[in-house]
Parts: structure tokens; C-alpha cells; sequence
């Protein structure tokens, strides 16, 4: 509490029956003051369990988690860390026997069964598949997965804005004003829609939209679940409300009168998560909700220059003009134009040794910032980093499970050990896994092993004993290694032979505690492989609880239709990391977003690619719009360019004020001609910054002069 | 080896801290150094998986009932001969002595009964947490403490009443649960923790508590948390600055890192353990869903 300055005190004394809603732009201890009430609260004592602390991901929610983790806070009951989805998720399996039936679930006395994002993106692509084949959304030409996640996301956008998942097709298609054909993907994207949802109507299975839909049709309004929770829960903390969608404003502006007390904060100039349904309007408008309004303006977090330097990007990005301030921000900005981008690179990786070898500057306070990462930018970066004794670490919300080398090894294994599911790896798959497989077994020797004993046989799959390579070549490839070989070989031939042979998790989880995980073989100690294939086994798991039963019934071995589904980029394409995980002192690599709802500040920030269209433009989203799908849509009005180009300025404004607020002392700008793709650099961000900069040298150079 | 960093985020719960007191060694690699070895635990897998997944969802029905969810609604969904004994054992519990103390809260009343309810305390710097099934304040004064267990075998009371489990339940609720109490520390001798085996209904188990426990239970879980504190302080996850190995080479057969520890090939067999309904891989975490972090 000594710490905290008067306006947060304030804040955090309020009496504990009273609602205050606490606005001010980040950086500025609004979440602080959260934490702080929190442990207020509690010492004051207020009882944990009483208390509901309120995040729109979790991300957001770390402070608060930590914060739970004191051991410092007096005894008693767990305060509750939740999103609405999580709250939801909660009531749906607590009162389930309450809603099914009201909610048309075909098997009201069968439990739920909850789809992850990946599930469900696997149900999607079994139904949306015989669509496709009749020449459904012809002419779009992303990724599967990607149009399956949109399908998804307009589902999601229904339920989190609250209006029926019937009319996204005719929503999106009254606002569109370009080609005719593009009002027959609305149509087809509203008829994938209906038929998932029927489809888990009829099945039990409930996406994150139908979750919701049902905690907010039958679940609130139900006597038992609401007594439940306004019981439960007389306290709220509700932190980053711009960050968080109507339904959930909606939920706790119902909520508001039966609380104790409660404090809300918001954030503004933010609302990066628009994209995913976030309003900021309908945040803002629980205010009037609340008894006590408060406001922090004064930054805790950025240095005077960095604070100029974001209201004069903010005035050029609102009003189109060059206003500098009285404090010339100049020295908190440092660039250096280079023509190619690894050059660039080389350029900034110099820089970040440069503030940690001579400025002493810990690594984890430098981020290096990009409008998206790519996997070629961050191994480029991070070996040039390290090649500088520079420790670093990449932080994207997911990663490709079936990229990872160790899930590559398994996979093919399971394919040799399963010849009857008809898959037939490459000889470089095989090589590739016999060399992560075995300890010791360079690329060489695994080549040759692999050219020798393994063969497709009357269409399946083998792997010929190393007793039948001539004397030579066992020399070559060694008799040590081919021991290893053969055990492996031998376990896999046993396991096939098994009649009870067990699931694809279970077993991954053989081969991998009975073999791979042993010394002598490639996972042996390997804390990475532990991780990857324990992230495999939980995936394969969770798919399992999900489609085993449907699988089993059709006949269709479930190891096959994973390993099909990983193949065609169905499942395990993205796999969302512990974010908990990566806590070292390292630079951190993140996608600009990424870094934003991270919500932790930076002294130093690298702006990469900053002549990149990105940074202001939306993602190419064929199916969906999150404009047309807010709630502030007005029906019949059309989406034209006019309204795309306003959109993208407020985009960059938010984007380019947010990661300023989030840094203490300096940003650097890396700048090249040609970008990643090899293709010239001059997008929005760059020439905001160009006239910028120019102003600040008009009026404190010439002024001098 | 690459080392995942120490877990600087640790609380301990019975699960965690009887994980240190079976193999020091397993401790550290599962909580200290969050080390995922997804090896088999223990045999038959799939079977094992069953079982733990009724036992969880006995343990939601339970919750359901005592949030006000109609017995018969729950039962309508009972679809598995193994979830429907011990269903019908839990409604002749219901109707026996011991479980008119769940009646007496009456279902639709959460002032005496708390289902599923968490409490946390700290001690040497250290916060403890434990997840009860049920708490009950009876009319009487009485708090009992109890736990659903749905392992195919009836421990010894002897084993159970060794288990960390037994120990700082208890010892938690009196620090940390007078706002069950109306506010009002929660002596001892107030406290009962029970028990309850779903498949031997007539069985349970019972531990009164009183001040002399109290004091050996704070003496012996400050020793096991001063022991721990004292170890991380003296290790680095680089291996040799391990923590012991267990010397009962039997407990290896049931554990995911025999491979790591080189103990061991092949899982033990679940007729050999004497608890097999628990679920001790998920640690208390907090609970945060989301719709999903796409990539930008």
C-alpha cells in the first residue's frame, strides 16, 4: 500500500459496499489499484471465495494470478480468477440437467461434451467437407483450417454480441457492397453455421458460442444457477472491460445491483481485441451503472519523452497533424534505414547486445515487437541473437504442434507400427524419425539405415532387421547403433503383434516411457521432447473423450483419423502454449497484439517491419467481418472502403499508443526498404512516422536556428 | 539436458506435498521444475482412465445434489452400472446417520454445507491450499470435513491416517476457515474428517481432530515445508543437484519418470496400489477458459 500514490489509495479504501468504474489509458496503475483492493479486501476480511475477479483472457488475468500466489495474504477462502467463458463453461457442466433440455440438446440425460477450439474445428471439417466437395465457397482460397475458424468465429461472434447465430449470413451479406459473388460465401458460411450447430444440437457437443448461448438463455435467467451465483459471488473485480464482449457487459451490468461492491476498470484507447468481439462502447456504457466514477491520466509506466512522443503520433493518427509537444521526444526514438531486411535485422541484434553487454540492460526488459512473426523472423532473430550471447524467447499465443521435430518422429512411428491404416511415410520421414529416435544416429547413418531396411511391402510400411544389412554397411552405420535400431524395430513389431493394441495416446505414452524416454535413445533426459509429446498425448486425449465414441461406431480407428486430420492441418496445427512457461530473463519476441494483451511493460521496445501494410490492416477474412458482426451495425448500411481505410487509422492509432504506454524509455524502429517478402516498405505506420519526425525536427531545430 | 526453469509459482497442496514425502525426487521434477513425462503410469491404461473419469463425475454429481440439482435428474443420467452403484450408495448414505448431516444443511441452503470449497493459508512463507469435497457446519457445532473416495480398494485406516491428506485438512480448515464458522476461529476439537467409500458405503472412515493433533500436524508440515525450502535452496535444476531418489524402488513402478530416474521400463499394475482413484497429475490451478489466442 506504501507504494501506491494518492489516486490509487483512494481507490483502493473505497468502502466494501460500493461500485467505482476506473478508467485511464494503460500504464497508468489502474490494475495495481485492482491487485491492491484485492489484498484490501481480503485483510479487510472480506472472504476470498466472495470475491469474483472478472478477465477477458487470460493473459490478462497473470497480475491477478500472482497476486493469488502471495503468500503474504491472510488465510481463508480462494478468491475465483475467471473469463465470462470460463464462468460459463462452469454452469453449463454445474446445471447442465437444468438447461439441456430447454436448450434442445437431443440427449438432455447424456452429459456435455465440451469441444476445444481444436475438436471443434474437427467436427467442422467433417461437416463442411461434403459442402466443399459440391462447390461450396469456390473462389476463397485460404488455408481449410482457416475458413473452418471462421466458420467458428461467426458462431462465436452470435453468442458473444448476442444475436441469433440465423442472421450472420444475411448480416454480412446487407453490408456488402462488392462483387455478387461474394453473397454466395455468406450464404454458404451461414449454412456451415446451421448445420454445426444442428449437428451439436443433435450430438451434445457444445463449442465455445453454444457454451455461452446456453449459460445466457437458460442458465442466468434459472433461479438455482443465478441464486447460485449472486450467493457465491458479493464481490467483483472486472479488469480490461474494453477488452471483453456485450454479452459479458451485459451479464455483469445485470449483475451490478446484487453486489457488494465491486470495481471496474477500463482501459481506453484500447480494445485490441475487437476482432474477436470486444467492444469498448458497450464497456464503457456500465459507468452509468456504477455509484463512483474515478479516472488515473498521469502514465507510471513511460518516460516524459515516450509520453511526448505517443501524443504526437496520437494527434497525427486522429487529426492528420504534425502538433509536438513542449518536450522533445527525439531521444527516446533511435533507427537506421537499411535497405534489406537482414540487414535490418543485423542491425537490431547489434543493438539489443549493445544494451545488454555495455548498458547492462536485463534481457527481459527489451521486447522485439512485429505485426505478425513469422517462423523464418523469429529463427532469424534468435540465432542472431544468441550468436551474440543474447538470451531469447519467441511468444506466439500458438504454436504448430505437428512442426515440432519430436511429433514428427512419433507420428511416423505410429505409422510403421500401424501398416493397416494404409499411411505410407517417406523414406526421408523415416530417416528423419530414426535420427531423432535413436541417440547418436547422425543424419548420415540414418539415411543409409533408413535407404536399407525400410521398404513399402505389398503396400504397407516396413522396417527389415538389422541383421540382414550386409557386414559393411553395419559397420558404417555402426553395431551400437544398430542394437538401438533393432530394439526399437523389435518394440514396434511386439506392439503390432498385440491384440490389444492400445489407443494413439496411449500408445505414444508406451513408446515413449518404454523406449524413447530410455537411455540410449533420443528423448532420453530431453525435457523439450517430454513437453512436446506430452502436449501430443493430451491432444490425441482430449480428440478421444470427444469422437472416440462416434469413431468406434463407424468403424474408423481413431489413431488413423488423427494422424489424417494433423495431416490435412486440421488438429494440432496450433497448440496453446503454458503461457507461464517462459519467465526467464530473456528478450522477448511477440507479435505486437500479443505483447498488448501481455499487458506487462517493456523499457525497451524494437519495432520490426515498421514499413509493413500490417500493422494498420485486419486479417483477410473472407467469411467474417468484425465490424458488421458488432453489435453497433446498423442493418442496411453497406461496409464501402471509406469506412475499411477509418477502421485501419483507428487500428494503428490504438495499436501504435498501446505499445507506446507499455514502454519506459526507448523505442527503436527497425527500418528496411525491402521487407521480409522482398517487396518495398511504405506502409501507414512508416509514414506516420516520417511526418512525425518530421515536425519534431521543424519545430526544435529550426526553432534553434 | 535443457532445464525448464524452477516453478517460481508453487503452492502446496496435500497432492504436491505428499509427492515429496513418497520420492523427493518425483516432487522435484513435478512441481519445482513443471516437468511433463507423459509415460504410462500405471496398467491396465485405458481401464485406469475409466475409472478415474467416473470418479470425477461422481464427485460433480455429489456437487450438483448439494447445489440444488434434483436427485432424480441426476439419476437420469446415470447410463454406467459401476456410476450407478455408487450413486444408490450414496442415497443410502444420505439416509444414514452420518450423512443426516448432509440433510441438515438442506440442499438449496449453502450456509452449512460448502461443496468443493478451497482454502489457503501460508506458513515459512510457503501457501498451502487444499480443495475440499465438502465442508459441513452442523447444527451442532460440529465441522466435519468430507472426502468421496472412489478407489477399488478400502485402505487400511492405518495407511490413510499417514497420508498428508488426513493431516492438513484439517489442520487448514482451523487455519483458514472461520468465515465457515461465522467468523469465528475454528477450535480443534470441532473438527471430524471422514471418509466416504463409494464402493464399501458402509465403511467409512473417520478422524476426529483435536488440539495435541493440531500441534504435531503444524510441527510436521512446517518440517516437511522447512525440508523442501531448504533443498531448493541448496539445488539448480542441472542434474546432479537432484533431489533424493526414493529408497521404496517399489513406488517407481507407478511413476511416470522411471525412465528419467532409470528405475524402470514397463508401469506397475493398478492392483498393487493402495489409492487408485486420484488423481495427483493436476496441481490446483486457477481457472481461466477463453474463447481462443488466435495468431496474428
Amino acid at each position: 500500500m506504501s507504494t501506491l500514490n494518492a489516486a490509487q489509495r483512494s481507490i483502493v479504501k473505497k468502502p466494501a459496499n460500493t461500485s467505482v468504474f476506473l478508467e485511464g489509458p494503460a500504464g497508468s496503475g489502474k490494475t495495481t489499484a485492482g491487485i491492491a483492493r484485492l489484498q484490501h479486501l481480503l485483510n479487510a476480511g472480506v472472504t476470498g471465495s466472495s470475491i469474483l475477479i472478472l478477465v477477458p483472457q487470460r493473459t490478462l488475468g497473470a497480475p491477478y494470478a500472482d497476486a493469488l500466489r502471495n503468500p503474504g495474504l491472510p488465510p481463508g477462502g480462494l478468491p475465483s480468477l475467471l473469463t465470462v467463458g470460463g464462468l460459463a463453461q462452469r454452469m453449463v457442466e454445474l446445471f447442465w440437467p437444468l438447461a439441456a433440455e430447454a436448450a434442445g440438446f437431443a440427449y438432455p440425460n447424456q452429459p456435455p461434451i465440451f469441444l476445444t477450439m481444436e475438436t471443434a474445428q474437427y467436427y467442422m471439417a467433417r461437416l463442411v467437407q461434403p459442402m466443399l466437395e459440391e462447390g461450396a465457397f469456390d473462389g476463397v482460397t485460404i488455408e481449410r483450417n482457416r475458413l473452418f475458424s471462421q466458420i467458428l468465429d461467426n458462431l462465436n461472434k452470435a453468442a458473444v454480441v448476442g444475436f441469433p447465430y440465423t442472421e450472420i449470413g444475411p448480416r454480412l451479406k446487407s453490408a456488402w457492397s462488392g462483387e455478387p459473388t461474394q453473397l454466395r460465401i455468406y450464404e454458404d458460411a451461414q449454412a456451415c453455421a446451421t448445420r454445426f450447430r444442428e449437428y451439436c444440437l443433435a450430438h451434445n457437443l457444445l463449442d465455445f458460442s453454444l457454451q455461452l448461448d446456453v449459460f445466457r438463455q437458460y442458465l442466468w435467467p434459472n433461479a438455482s444457477c443465478h441464486t447460485y451465483l449472486l450467493e457465491t459471488f458479493q464481490h467483483l473485480i472486472y479488469d480490461n472491460i474494453e477488452e471483453d464482449t456485450p454479452v459479458a457487459h451485459d451479464l455483469v451490468q445485470d449483475w451490478l445491483p446484487h453486489l457488494r461492491s465491486a470495481l471496474l476498470i477500463y482501459d481506453s484507447e484500447a480494445g485490441y481485441r475487437s476482432f474477436l468481439g470486444a467492444d469498448p462502447q458497450s464497456a464503457y456504457a456500465l459507468k452509468e451503472h456504477c455509484q463512483e466514477h474515478a479516472a488515473f491520466a498521469r502514465s507510471l509506466v513511460s518516460s516524459v519523452e515516450i509520453q511526448s512522443l505517443t501524443a504526437s503520433l496520437g494527434q497525427y493518427l486522429v487529426h492528420g497533424i504534425e502538433s509536438p509537444g513542449e518536450i522533445d521526444p527525439r531521444p527516446a526514438i533511435a533507427y537506421e534505414y537499411q535497405r534489406f531486411y537482414p540487414e535490418m535485422l543485423d542491425w537490431v541484434a547489434q543493438q539489443i547486445a549493445a544494451l545488454v553487454h555495455e548498458e547492462e540492460l536485463p534481457p527481459g526488459e527489451i521486447v522485439v515487437l512485429a505485426p505478425f512473426l513469422s517462423d523464418a523472423l523469429r529463427f532469424a532473430l534468435v540465432n542472431r541473437l544468441e550468436a551474440l550471447g543474447v538470451p531469447a524467447r519467441s511468444h506466439r499465443p500458438s504454436r504448430s504442434l505437428r512442426e515440432e521435430p519430436a511429433v514428427q518422429c512419433l507420428l511416423t512411428l505410429a505409422m510403421l507400427a500401424h501398416p493397416e491404416w494404409g499411411f505410407q511415410p517417406t523414406r526421408f520421414d523415416v530417416t528423419y524419425a530414426l535420427m531423432q529416435a535413436i541417440s547418436g544416429l547422425d543424419l548420415v547413418r540414418a539415411q543409409l539405415l533408413a535407404d536399407i531396411a525400410y521398404t513399402i511391402h505389398q503396400g504397407q510400411p516396413t522396417l527389415s532387421s538389422f541383421s540382414q544389412i550386409i557386414p559393411d554397411t553395419q559397420d558404417r552405420i555402426t553395431y551400437r547403433m544398430g542394437e538401438r535400431y533393432e530394439h526399437l524395430r523389435a518394440w514396434l513389431l511386439d506392439y503390432q503383434h498385440n491384440p490389444q493394441a492400445a489407443d494413439l495416446d496411449h500408445f505414444f505414452s508406451l513408446l515413449f516411457g518404454e523406449v524413447l524416454s530410455q537411455p540410449g535413445f533420443g528423448f532420453h533426459a530431453s525435457y523439450d521432447a517430454g513437453q512436446v509429446t506430452a502436449n501430443l498425448v493430451e491432444s490425441i486425449q482430449k480428440f478421444r473423450w470427444v469422437a472416440g465414441a462416434g469413431l468406434a461406431q463407424a468403424g474408423i480407428p481413431l489413431g488413423k483419423e488423427y494422424i489424417d486430420m494433423v495431416q490435412k492441418g486440421v488438429i494440432a496445427a496450433q497448440y496453446i502454449q503454458s503461457w507461464q512457461l517462459q519467465a526467464e530473463d530473456a528478450v522477448l519476441l511477440a507479435p505486437a497484439y500479443t505483447f498488448l494483451l501481455g499487458n506487462r511493460p517493456a523499457s525497451v521496445q524494437f519495432w520490426l517491419d515498421v514499413g509493413s501494410r500490417s500493422w494498420a490492416e485486419r486479417l483477410f477474412q473472407p467469411l467474417t467481418h468484425p465490424h458488421v458482426l458488432s453489435r453497433h451495425w446498423q442493418p442496411g448500411v453497406t461496409w464501402g472502403d471509406a469506412d475499411e481505410v477509418e477502421a485501419n487509422q483507428q487500428v494503428l492509432h490504438h495499436l501504435a499508443t498501446g505499445l507506446l504506454r507499455r514502454c519506459r524509455q526507448q523505442v527503436y524502429l527497425g527500418l528496411s526498404e525491402l521487407g521480409e517478402q522482398g517487396y518495398e516498405q511504405r506502409g501507414p505506420l512508416l509514414h506516420t512516422y516520417q511526418r512525425v519526425l518530421q515536425g519534431l525536427v521543424n519545430q526544435f531545430e529550426q526553432g534553434e536556428g | 539436458m535443457n532445464a525448464p526453469a524452477m516453478n517460481p509459482d508453487l503452492q502446496f497442496s496435500q497432492s504436491s506435498l505428499q509427492d515429496f514425502v513418497d520420492c523427493q525426487r518425483r516432487f522435484q521434477l513435478r512441481y519445482l521444475l513443471r516437468l511433463a513425462w507423459p509415460a504410462v503410469e500405471s496398467e491396465p491404461v485405458m481401464e485406469n482412465e475409466r475409472h478415474m473419469r467416473l470418479g470425477a463425475q461422481f464427485h460433480q454429481m455429489i456437487h450438483q445434489h448439494l447445489l440444488g440439482v434434483p436427485s432424480e435428474r441426476l439419476a437420469n443420467m446415470l447410463h454406467d452400472e459401476i456410476l450407478l452403484g455408487w450413486w444408490e450408495n450414496y442415497q443410502a448414505f444420505l439416509a444414514s446417520d452420518l450423512g443426516q448431516a448432509l440433510n441438515a444443511g438442506q440442499p438449496t441452503e449453502f450456509t452449512h454445507l460448502h461443496p468443493e470449497i478451497g482454502l489457503a493459508s501460508a506458513s515459512l512463507g510457503c501457501r498451502l491450499v487444499a480443495k475440499y469435497d465438502l465442508i459441513v457446519h452442523t447444527p451442532s457445532g460440529k465441522i466435519l470435513i468430507f472426502d468421496w473416495k472412489t478407489s477399488r480398494h478400502r485402505p487400511k485406516r492405518t495407511s490413510l491416517s499417514e497420508r498428508v491428506q488426513t493431516r492438513l485438512y484439517p489442520y487448514l480448515l482451523v487455519q483458514a476457515g472461520a468465515h465457515l464458522n461465522a467468523g469465528q476461529p475454528i477450535h480443534p476439537s470441532q473438527i471430524e474428517m471422514i471418509y466416504w467409500f463409494a464402493n464399501f458405503p458402509e465403511q467409512p472412515e473417520s478422524f476426529p481432530y483435536d488440539d495435541r493433533k493440531y500441534a504435531a500436524d503444524e510441527g510436521y508440515i512446517n518440517d516437511l515445508l522447512a525440508q523442501i525450502l531448504h533443498k531448493n535452496a541448496a539445488a539448480s535444476p542441472l542434474p546432479g543437484s537432484q533431489f533424493p531418489l526414493t529408497s521404496d524402488e517399489k513406488r517407481c513402478r507407478f511413476c511416470a519418470y522411471r525412465s528419467l530416474c532409470d528405475r524402470g521400463v514397463q508401469a506397475g499394475t493398478v492392483d498393487l496400489m493402495d489409492l487408485d482413484d486420484e488423481d495427483t497429475t493436476i496441481p490446483i490451478t486457477l481457472d481461466l477458459e477463453q474463447i481462443g489466442e488466435i495468431e496474428f
